[in-house]
């Protein structure tokens, strides 16, 4: 009933057309159901968890250039200060600002340097008893630092006893769950681990340590510091606004800078990510509108070209559903060849894209869903120049004869 | 005869105008599509310095002691360490050469009104600017002496001179950077650049430092650096002496090496070096090496054209294949419908090669409208990238190459999609047509 034959043998005997149009649907096919992945892709890595309430913090960095005082008074004071802001939970000096994309790094180990153990890379944040509040992340095990444990110092070697961990360091060494407690090593320093956060990202975002962070109840006085801010929601500008002066107004001989809110860091850092999955939805959205116009364009030239034909048909007692029926077949045809060699085309692409550049394997759904898809489109494109070859009069297109 | 021809292309073209519209969007799309991504391809991948980029070679040495490894491709530290700089700039030998490091100050005038901000700045040896042409507006290099003494002097680039001083000469007048007053020796024109290629550390396009200091000032002053450090070795860095004499990587280190000559020269007496430290106990491991790469092949090295980009400009060309199999089926739909017409004036005295020549004109005009609005397409997608994205300011544009390169590929892609079908209707027997009539 669909009369595959007589529309298979006019598809061979004008090939050319028909390639053509199968090669586009197969390209499209291949280009879109790629983008589509890495888009997916790309939007899981933006769209990820922080454990941070990204709207309510920011971070304000400064640089004391007076030689005049005691910067780690003075760092209490700025503390203090900023927390006495209304509408400000909470405040801490810290030495790296997760989101950010800078920050400090280490290897931490289950036993001293000079033994063969387990080595763990992970960012480390130096900050006081303050440092959980103002992130707002959850402690899911152990206690907060105490007042008595943080250490005040400059030197390189000097490090705190104790650390809060996030629960992803802690099931790289403790998959079992009982790390509460135990001891790891810094080089030959211990650590005891007294608190297990739930999540809270790191620095990086986009490398392997982005979920396991330690927090040490350490403060670093130097002249560059980095604060970060917690404010009540929607207070957050009002608090940004005024922080400069109030800093200044306590102690002059300073630059405060960059005060940025933590989700203007985090876009800034995935900005290239942002714009990728741009340019491919603009990519897929033209492609697959090209591709309409070419099939569109190619059908009612085809039609144009069969006038005297399809008047014929319908002379002898073809329906109107019967012309259109033709093209949609011919077309769905072409589609099926096309979207078949595309699939094979999408397969081998991912693995091109997965072999050379760092790009997960292609999951076979996007590919199946593409596929329907690009059928769907093509049948839509062809609707329009069919029913208007089903108009043609019997008339008109045999008049000529 | 060729105007001819564009005569007949042009009322071809309106004879059709479905078909033509269809074609010239077509083509104009892929066309933009594509020199968008290939433009900031272009622009990432250009030599930033073609007069000098062979001969600025950036060193890298294998210093870890034996069972170290790097996390890079190549198992080679990125930088050097400061007591390796030291040595390497004390070399006796005619070259060039510069260590630095990026650094960052709060700058602050004596009784200005300017109010104190934060600048970065690079801490190098006087070289740096004859090595990488960097022009005087006033003033000049600190001397050697000054080098040599850790003098407190500065040279600034012109946006900070402007800043500062309204532009005027500031050669001899002071600045404070931190706690430290410095007197400015020169003003350079701005880095010329927009990609950071002597300092790939911290992004690739970021602007170029405003503030110059003499090295030796990064132990007078222990400057601390604002770029990557990285250890590999258990070490008690008590203090900032410590840390100077310590294994980390923290500087980079170029040379100028005008000859391959010179890179021989160097290269060995990179060897003997490492040799020689060997003995003082120092990079205990078995095969020493080495890497001396030039700043193009340092782009490529370190990545400057990202994953993204390569991938954008892949799938772009994918794209223009599209666009392309979609004009080959309409103009072959389109010449073929022709075929009477053809028939006639080849039974008329025209040649094949002219009808043939004759379509193809018809194709390259419609690559030339195509390609014009294709560099229009393609400014508004550059547009997006640079609203999108705040680094791609200045890498997001189109140059002359490319604004030249977009109407030729255009009109290849045309003529490459009108062969076939101009093939096919210039062998028209003029006989079938005539005799149907």
């Amino acid at each position: 009933m669909f009369e595959f034959r007589p529309i298979l043998n006019a598809l061979l005997r004008a090939k050319s057309g028909a390639i053509l149009l199968l090669l586009q649907i197969a390209i499209t096919t291949a280009i879109v159901s790629n983008a589509a992945f890495i888009i997916k892709d790309r939007i899981a890595y933006l769209e990820q968890e922080t454990g941070l309430p990204e709207q309510d913090l920011f971070q304000a960095e400064m640089m004391m250039y007076g030689a005049d005082i005691d910067l780690g008074k003075q760092i209490e004071r700025d503390e203090s200060l900023l927390r006495n802001i209304p509408g400000v939970i909470d405040a801490v000096h810290i030495n790296a600002v997760p989101l950010s994309g800078g920050g400090s790094g280490g290897s931490y180990t289950l036993l001293p340097q000079n033994q063969v153990s387990q080595s763990v890379s992970a960012a480390y944040f130096l900050a006081d008893s303050h440092a959980l509040n103002t992130l707002g992340v959850e402690l899911v095990a152990g206690r907060n630092f105490e007042e008595s444990e943080v250490i005040v110092s400059n030197e390189g070697t000097a490090i705190a006893k104790v650390a809060l961990i996030t629960q992803a360091m802690h099931d790289e060494f403790f998959p079992e769950g009982n790390g509460l407690g135990q001891t790891i090593y810094r080089e030959n320093d211990p650590v005891k681990i007294i608190g297990i956060i739930k999540l809270m990202k790191g620095p990086w975002l986009n490398d392997k340590r982005k979920d396991r962070s330690l927090i040490f109840p350490h403060v670093r006085p130097r002249t560059f510091q980095k604060f970060i801010i917690r404010t009540e929601p929607n207070e957050r500008a009002a608090v940004m606004r005024k922080v400069e002066d109030v800093l200044l107004a306590e102690y002059p001989h300073r630059v405060i800078n960059s005060v940025r809110g933590l989700d203007e860091l985090k876009a800034k850092y995935v900005a290239e990510d942002t714009l990728m999955v741009r340019m491919l939805m603009v990519l897929i959205v033209i492609l697959v509108m090209i591709t309409a116009l070419g099939i569109f364009g190619l059908t009612l030239f085809n039609i144009n070209k069969r006038l005297k034909q399809i008047g014929t048909r319908r002379a002898l007692g073809a329906r109107k559903s019967a012309i259109i029926r033709y093209f949609l077949v011919e077309n769905a045809l072409i589609c099926s060849v096309g979207v078949a060699v595309g699939s094979l085309g999408a397969i081998w692409m991912g693995n091109k894209l997965m072999a050379l550049y760092s790009v997960p394997a292609l999951s076979a759904s996007y590919v199946v869903i593409t596929s329907l898809l690009v059928i769907v489109m093509s049948l839509l494109a062809v609707v329009g120049p069919a029913k208007r070859a089903a108009d043609i009069s019997p008339s008109i297109a045999t008049r000529s004869i | 005869m060729l105007f001819h021809y564009i005569d007949l292309s042009w009322r071809s073209l309106k004879r059709t105008p479905m078909v033509s519209t269809l074609m010239i969007i077509a083509i104009a799309i892929g066309i933009g599509v594509t020199m968008t991504s290939l433009s900031v391809y272009h622009m990432m991948s250009a030599d930033p310095i073609p007069s000098k980029s062979s001969q600025l070679h950036h060193v890298q040495l294998k210093t870890m002691d034996e069972g170290h490894t790097w996390w890079t491709k190549d198992d080679m530290p990125y930088q050097v360490t400061y007591q390796d700089a030291m040595n390497l700039l004390n070399a006796d030998l005619p070259y060039r050469r510069t260590a630095m490091i990026k650094a960052g100050f709060a700058v602050h005038l004596d009784n200005s009104d300017i109010k104190p901000f934060i600048e970065q700045a690079r801490v190098a040896s006087a070289d740096i600017f004859a090595m990488f042409n960097l022009e005087f507006v006033y003033g000049g290099a600190w001397s050697s002496d000054d080098e040599d003494s850790a003098a407190s002097v500065v040279v600034i680039a012109q946006s900070l001179n402007d800043k500062l001083f309204q532009g005027e000469n500031s050669v001899g007048k002071t600045i404070n950077l931190d706690d430290m007053t410095v007197r400015i020796v020169g003003v350079i024109k701005d880095w010329p650049t927009y990609v950071k290629y002597y300092d790939l550390n911290n992004g690739a396009f970021r602007d170029p430092e405003q503030v110059y200091l003499p090295f030796s000032s990064v132990a007078q002053h222990e400057i601390e650096s604002w770029g990557n450090s990285n250890g590999w070795k258990v070490e008690s860095n008590r203090n900032y002496q410590d840390f100077l004499n310590s294994e980390v990587f923290w500087v980079q280190f170029w040379v100028e090496l005008p000859t391959q000559q010179d890179k021989e020269t160097y290269a060995s007496f990179l060897m003997s070096y490492m040799a020689e430290q060997q003995k003082l106990g120092r990079f205990a491991r078995k095969e020493l090496e080495y890497a001396l790469r030039d700043v193009n092949e340092m782009m490529v090295y370190r990545e400057v054209v990202n994953e993204d980009n390569k991938i954008l400009v892949m799938l772009s060309f994918m794209f223009l294949a599209v666009c392309l199999a979609n004009i080959l089926g309409l103009l072959l739909a389109k010449f073929l419908r022709r075929a009477p017409e053809v028939g006639v004036r080849r039974a008329l005295g025209a040649s094949k090669t002219q009808v043939f020549i004759q379509h193809l004109v018809e194709v390259g005009l419609l690559g030339v409208i195509g390609g014009v609005l294709g560099i229009l397409i393609a400014q508004v997608g550059l547009w997006g990238m640079r609203t999108s994205n705040s680094a791609y300011t200045a890498i997001a544009g189109m140059d002359l190459t490319m604004l030249l390169a977009a109407p030729v590929i255009a009109v290849s892609v045309c003529i490459l999609a009108g062969l076939y079908p101009a093939w096919l209707v210039c062998r028209t027997t003029p006989a079938t047509y005539l005799k149907s009539q």
